[in-house]
């Protein structure tokens, strides 16, 4: 089965600046694909690439097996980063026409807003125009804008920033349910405890190179377990241990870096030697530590 | 893509028809011309000149031969007492009257040592309009003549035959042929045309510029061209908004024609729309360069859109749109005098200038038909011209945040695009 979306070494540069360089990635039908990188990485250059709003000046871009053409777009949802809404139109008229414009009949579309303003709760919302709605109301009519046409290739730019927890996680579950339909869903984001949680695969981007690319688990297997979270009563003398990068010590525990090929045993013989160990937790590093270590701290740009 | 242009298309005529500006515009603009016309005539009537006044002189026969021209004049006064002889008492019995409102003043003619010209004082308790003195002035002077010219023997109907008036008929080639003309009247309803042009180019350039930015800074325009191309966006801009334009010229028509019609017009002695000096081709014409007119300053109100961040550098940028209208309009008189003049035909064939241009030329005098044609033809390209720069333009006005581009900024985008 081909991949929806094949990006093959592309690049992209504006003005002296290279905005997307080499960059090679697939996204597979049925995937949750979090597009990860520091704030003017490439991530946008890159979607943009993808939908043809702008094009790429060498390399290719395949989608749904197919050169990339206008008519595959009725198949794509697509939420920039800065929502885009008719600030004056009424929130139904406006779904309807974005759903028009993707080649739904107007009933039909209007069938559709109403479903998706009611399992979004916000369906007193209808009536209104957008700028009398609050920001995060105003996200939900985006977010349902993007779906209304069913895409098989959903992409979201920042789609939870600004959201409050508990809505949130609502557009996380429908996310999540329409992954499990079998669309594809790629976002990008810089929370790196969503992306952990919620993606199949990942590409990081720094300076507009993939600097790490595959799947979740593959990706995080590359790297050593070599976080150890340690609980204890007594003395810390262990923390002397050979083993040990560094440390960060709290009431009751520290935080351990081991040093690579380290062994960790060992370590745990030297504490219990001294000390009660109450938890020893042996983890390979987070995907933000992974995310700090490989795009070196820089997160400015 | 034509499915997605009309849905486009649709959504701004909507907007539009919808707003608050169309329907103020729609509704003043009438109401405006229609008080102006309202107001214009009653101030003209009001130079009426003297109503009530008295003629005092020692010459009954001067006095009666003034009285009769001041009544035969375009500015009748309704009530002349005159007043003879011209004695220290009658005076202060009119200075009295005077003062008193019951009339606005005198005539005082009195015969000047060694002259035939006699000595006219005008004595009022403000001061006289100019019409209301050249008026009397005539008078005098046609009242002197004539009893000059009886004094010396002609008889009485051959001074009437020297001093009636002449009967200027004034003809005019319009297009080949030799009409009627009214003076006043053969170019209003070509102004009024120009005027509306003018107007509604100036109105809806600027309004679509307006639209243009509004999709840029609330960022539709994104989720927009990850659906439609940025040529059918354009396109579809530029119908709607077209569309809507239109709209509002029919109803004025439809205002005109029935204003034209009725017993009001009637009653300031205008009857069709013939008599306002508009004929049927020149309707025709004027429904083409309004059009071609519209989509090309639309076209560039959409580009200069494009390359600006913000409302407010519409309000600078809207010089540009207005600029060659402004000359256009400016040039009227000129073009209307010398159509043919090598300036006119230049100018007429320029695509910015072409819609008031030509149509100015063509009420005037028809120009070749070479001419015409080439002028359509130009219009046409640029009309494409501009909308597909607009649309290039737009395209890559993504990339932009809160700066405006450069010219050569904007010539480099237009590559990535």
């Amino acid at each position: 089965m081909p991949a929806l979306v094949e990006m093959d070494h592309v690049s992209k540069s504006y003005e002296e600046k290279a905005a997307v360089r080499d960059l090679s990635l697939r996204i597979e039908a049925g995937s949750m694909f979090g597009l990860l990188g520091p704030n003017g990485a490439g991530k946008t250059s890159t979607i943009r690439m993808m939908i043809g709003i702008t094009r790429p000046d060498s390399g290719r871009v395949t989608l749904f097996g197919e050169p990339f053409s206008n008519a595959a777009l009725s198949r794509v949802g697509y939420m920039p980063e800065e929502r885009g809404l008719y600030r004056r139109m009424k929130v139904l008229e406006q779904l309807v026409f974005l759903g028009e414009l993707r080649g739904l009949s107007a009933p039909d579309a209007s069938r559709r807003a109403r479903t998706w303003c009611e399992r979004l709760q916000i369906s007193e919302a209808i009536d209104k125009k957008t700028e009398e709605l609050s920001k995060g109301m105003q996200q939900k009519i985006q977010f349902i804008a993007t779906l209304l046409h069913e895409p098989q290739l959903i992409i979201m730019d920042e789609p939870f920033s600004g959201l409050d927890p508990v809505n949130a996680v609502l557009l996380q579950d429908t996310l999540i349910e329409l992954r499990n339909q079998g669309n594809a869903i790629l976002f990008s984001t810089h929370r790196m405890d969503q992306v952990e949680k919620l993606c199949d695969s990942i590409c990081l981007i720094n300076r507009g190179e993939a600097v790490l690319s595959g799947g979740m688990r593959e990706v995080k297997s590359r790297y050593e377990r070599n976080r150890v979270v340690l609980q204890f009563e007594g003395t810390n003398g262990f923390l002397h241990h050979p083993a040990i990068a560094e440390y960060k010590s709290y009431a009751g525990h520290v935080e351990i870096r081991l040093k690579p090929h380290a062994d960790a045993q060992d370590l745990l013989r030297t504490a219990a030697a001294c000390s009660t160990i109450t938890r020893f937790d042996l983890a390979e590093p987070s995907l933000e530590e992974i995310f700090i270590q490989t795009v070196g701290g820089r997160t400015d740009a | 893509m034509l499915r997605n242009t009309l849905l486009i298309a649709k959504r701004e005529y909507l907007e539009r028809i919808r707003s608050k500006v169309f329907l103020v515009t729609t509704v003043l603009v009438p109401l405006g011309v229609g008080v102006l016309v309202t107001f214009g005539g009653a101030g003209g009537r009001r130079l009426e000149g003297v109503r009530r006044m008295a003629i005092v002189s020692n010459d009954p026969a001067l006095v009666q031969a003034v009285k009769a021209s001041l009544e035969a004049g375009e500015l009748a006064p309704k009530y002349v007492e005159v007043a003879t002889p011209a004695t220290r008492a009658e005076l202060q019995r009119l200075n009295q009257e005077v003062t008193a409102h019951r009339i606005e003043g005198y005539l005082s003619i009195a015969p000047a040592a060694g002259q035939v010209e006699p000595l006219v004082t005008w004595v009022s308790a403000s001061a006289v309009n100019f019409l209301s003195k050249s008026e009397m002035e005539e008078a005098v002077r046609a009242a002197v003549v004539r009893q000059q010219l009886l004094e010396r023997g002609l008889p009485p109907g051959a001074v009437d035959d020297l001093m009636g008036p002449v009967a200027l008929k004034t003809m005019q080639i319009r297009n080949g042929e030799v009409v009627a003309a009214n003076s006043e009247r053969s170019f209003m309803g070509a102004y009024a045309l120009i005027l509306v042009l003018y107007g509604s180019v100036l109105i809806y350039g600027v309004n679509i510029a307006r639209s243009v930015v509004e999709e840029k800074t609330s960022r539709v325009f994104e989720v927009l061209l990850s659906m439609v191309s940025s040529d059918v966006l354009m396109l579809g801009k530029l119908l709607g908004v077209g569309a809507a334009g239109l709209t509002q010229i029919v109803i004025w028509s439809a205002l005109l024609v029935f204003y034209a019609g009725s017993t009001l017009a009637a009653s300031e002695g205008i009857h069709g729309l013939g008599s306002l000096g508009i004929t049927g081709p020149e309707l025709v014409y004027f429904a083409v360069f309004f059009l071609l007119g519209y989509f090309f300053y639309s076209g560039l109100g959409a580009a200069i859109g494009s390359t600006v961040s913000g409302e407010q550098e519409v309000q600078q940028f809207s010089l540009l749109i207005v600029s060659p209208l402004v000359v256009s309009v400016v040039l009227l008189p000129f073009v209307l005098g010398n159509p043919s003049s090598l300036t006119s035909v230049a100018l007429s064939l320029i695509p910015p200038f072409t819609p008031i241009i030509m149509y100015m030329r063509i009420c005037s005098q028809m120009p070749p038909a070479w001419q015409i044609a080439l002028a359509l033809a130009l219009m046409v390209g640029s009309v494409w011209g501009m909308v597909w720069l607009a649309a290039r333009i737009y395209r890559v006005g993504v990339l932009m945040y809160g700066k405006r581009a450069t010219i050569p900024e904007m010539l480099r985008w237009l590559r990535y695009s």
